[in-house]
């Protein structure tokens, strides 16, 4: 038994003393090492995760942490200090209140509107789904679809998808109900949250982000007789979409892992990852 | 021998006298110990209970009234009324209530009086079984079984389809069962035998012996655990979130219905500013409702001890 033990201790030791060994000699062309703190929208979170572990991957010693908080969260921290690089999934603020801050977009995110796979409804304009959105439009048969009450689902107040479609529809935060979200919609917390009940429901409709969508689940809808995809995105004739913003302080040095880091999210390598998120990449 | 007995005699005295040196050292330290661990608990309440109501205060000096009594929950445009959110959860509450029960109690009459005690065994095993049951594994599958199934009375009362109020309190109704059912039990089964044996004496059947005599004589102890299942059904999230809709509006049991719980998980990811305030305040709110609804089932089951005496 004492044996075995040492046996495993020796074991243990080689092998950590044999990782010791292999990191420096994989960094060593790049030198980068250290934490970068980041942190932001959660829906940028399929993308920034591959992003993330390829750079990781390319620089051993470096470690990127992405907290999941919101793009307003990742705005303010980016603000305070806290986070070198903010994630955005909305533009910045114009009212001073996220002022001293550059942003930069990296790829472009097509906003899907999505029924229930039963459902038939082919295509919405953008009053027809602001009609829904506000209660305007209360059952499937006034936009050609079949003969039921439409179950409005919405994201949370606060959510970047919410506001970035809330402003491309027309959907003010104002008290005025004729064109507010109406306030029976369900409310669903997450991405997958509302994708689940759309799946669920043959009379709902939801948004979610176009990266997102998992066509065995849903059925996406025309958006102004454009169906969504990475070519409707690339031509521009899909007008229902947003883009994800890597935010920074104006004039600040970056460290250079942060800096390498950005440079890798515009650069090809990185570019090329968008694309493989079903996201529209900005160069 | 008796030299040596007594020898032996000092000998054990002496052994005796050290042990007991020793025990009373060991005793301080673990009088430490446990003081430490007991205090822990007792700081970890007051922690809890200051910082909430710390963070929790500030939306409520602000709005006031508006916070409390206000139907509107519009985070967006400074709307920050939790009125729809406490009714909801009351009603939930209260519906769940109702289903739970009369079912849970008959079910612990089963289980105590009743049943052979082989299969009260079995039956029991089961009740726990249902209270071991991770909240997000009912959210689950009352999302996939219960919501669908509310789909075509929604229609029919001309609504949309989509999660309700009703599904929420469906689902709370499951979840509180095991609690009802063994307190109850607890309860009936403490009832002393001759209070059965002279109803049964006096010309009662059996069931008339269980109404009359056994459930009013556990009375007390049955309110127990229908406030402890009040307090688990308000103090549910998880699974009211998934089936509930959550939309914040005033209750009605086809539509959708944001609880008190659920409100905090769904909005505390993008919250910030006074947003995040009003979350806390939906907090106190909550821990407010709790406490007094604890220190209800404090009271009723010392009234019930001081009754049994």
């Amino acid at each position: 038994m004492k044996k075995a033990i040492a046996i495993l201790a020796a074991l243990l030791m080689a092998a950590s003393l044999a990782s010791c060994a292999n990191t420096p000699a994989d960094a060593a062309q790049p030198a980068l090492s250290g934490t970068v703190k980041t942190g932001g929208s959660t829906s940028v979170e399929s993308v920034m995760t591959a992003l993330i572990y390829q750079f990781q991957e390319n620089n051993r010693s470096v470690t990127v942490n992405y907290e999941m908080n919101g793009s307003g969260d990742g705005i303010k921290n980016t603000i305070s200090g806290l986070y070198e690089i903010g994630h955005s999934s909305r533009e910045l603020k114009t009212d001073g209140s996220e002022s001293g801050l550059d942003a930069v977009a990296y790829a472009i995110d097509g906003i899907a509107i999505i029924v229930n796979k039963a459902n038939t409804t082919q295509t919405l304009t953008k009053d027809q789904v602001k009609g829904i959105y506000t209660g305007a439009i209360t059952s499937w048969s006034e936009v050609g679809g079949q003969d039921a009450l439409i179950t409005v689902v919405t994201r949370e107040e606060g959510s970047g998808t919410r506001s970035a479609f809330a402003e491309i529809i027309g959907l003010e935060k104002s008290g005025d109900d004729s064109t507010a979200i109406v306030s029976y919609a369900a409310v669903s917390d997450s991405t997958g949250a509302v994708q689940t009940t759309v799946s669920q429901n043959p009379d709902a409709i939801g948004y979610i982000s176009f990266s997102e969508v998992d066509a065995n689940q849903v059925n996406t809808v025309q958006y102004e007789g454009v169906t969504v995809s990475s070519d409707s995105l690339k031509d521009g004739t899909y007008k229902l979409k947003r883009e994800f913003y890597l935010v920074t302080k104006q004039g600040a040095t970056l460290t250079p892992a942060a800096q390498a880091f950005k440079d890798y999210v515009l650069g090809t390598d990185g570019q090329k990852i968008v694309g493989e998120k079903k996201l529209l990449p900005i160069k | 021998m008796t030299s040596s007995a007594a020898a032996d005699a000092a000998k054990e005295g002496f052994s005796i006298r050290q042990r007991r040196r020793s025990g009373q050292a060991l005793e301080g330290a673990m009088h430490c110990v446990f003081l430490v661990c007991g205090l822990s608990a007792v700081a970890s309440v007051a922690f809890i209970c200051i910082h909430v109501a710390v963070s929790g205060w500030p939306i409520i000096a602000k709005y006031g009234l508006d916070f409390l009594l206000g139907q509107s929950w519009n985070p967006g445009n400074s709307q920050f009324g939790v009125l729809p959110m406490i009714t909801a959860s009351v009603a939930a509450t209260a519906a769940a209530m109702v289903v739970a029960l009369p079912s849970g109690v008959l079910a612990a009459v089963f289980l105590a009086k009743i049943a052979p005690d082989r299969v009260s065994a079995v039956l029991r095993t089961f009740v726990d079984l249902l209270s071991g049951i991770p909240s997000v594994v009912y959210g689950l599958l009352g999302a996939i079984l219960i919501v669908p199934k509310i789909f075509k009375i929604q229609s029919a009362a001309g609504l949309p389809a989509g999660g309700s109020l009703l599904a929420a309190a469906i689902m709370l109704a499951i979840m509180i069962l095991p609690t009802i059912i063994s307190v109850s039990e607890t309860a009936l089964r403490a009832v002393p035998k001759q209070y059965e044996d002279a109803s049964l004496a006096l010309g009662a059947t059996k069931l008339q012996c269980v109404f009359k005599t056994t459930i009013p004589a556990a009375k007390s102890g049955i309110t127990a655990g229908m406030a402890l299942g009040i307090g688990r059904a308000a103090g549910e999230a998880m699974a009211v979130m998934m089936v509930a809709g959550n939309a914040a509006i005033m209750p009605s049991l086809l539509k959708p219905a944001r609880l008190l719980t659920a409100s905090i998980p769904i909005e505390w990811a993008y919250s910030s500013g006074v947003h995040r305030e009003a979350l806390y305040g939906i907090g106190l709110v909550l821990f407010v409702f709790i406490m007094a609804l604890n220190i209800t089932v404090r009271r009723i089951m010392k009234k019930g001890a001081g009754q049994g005496e």
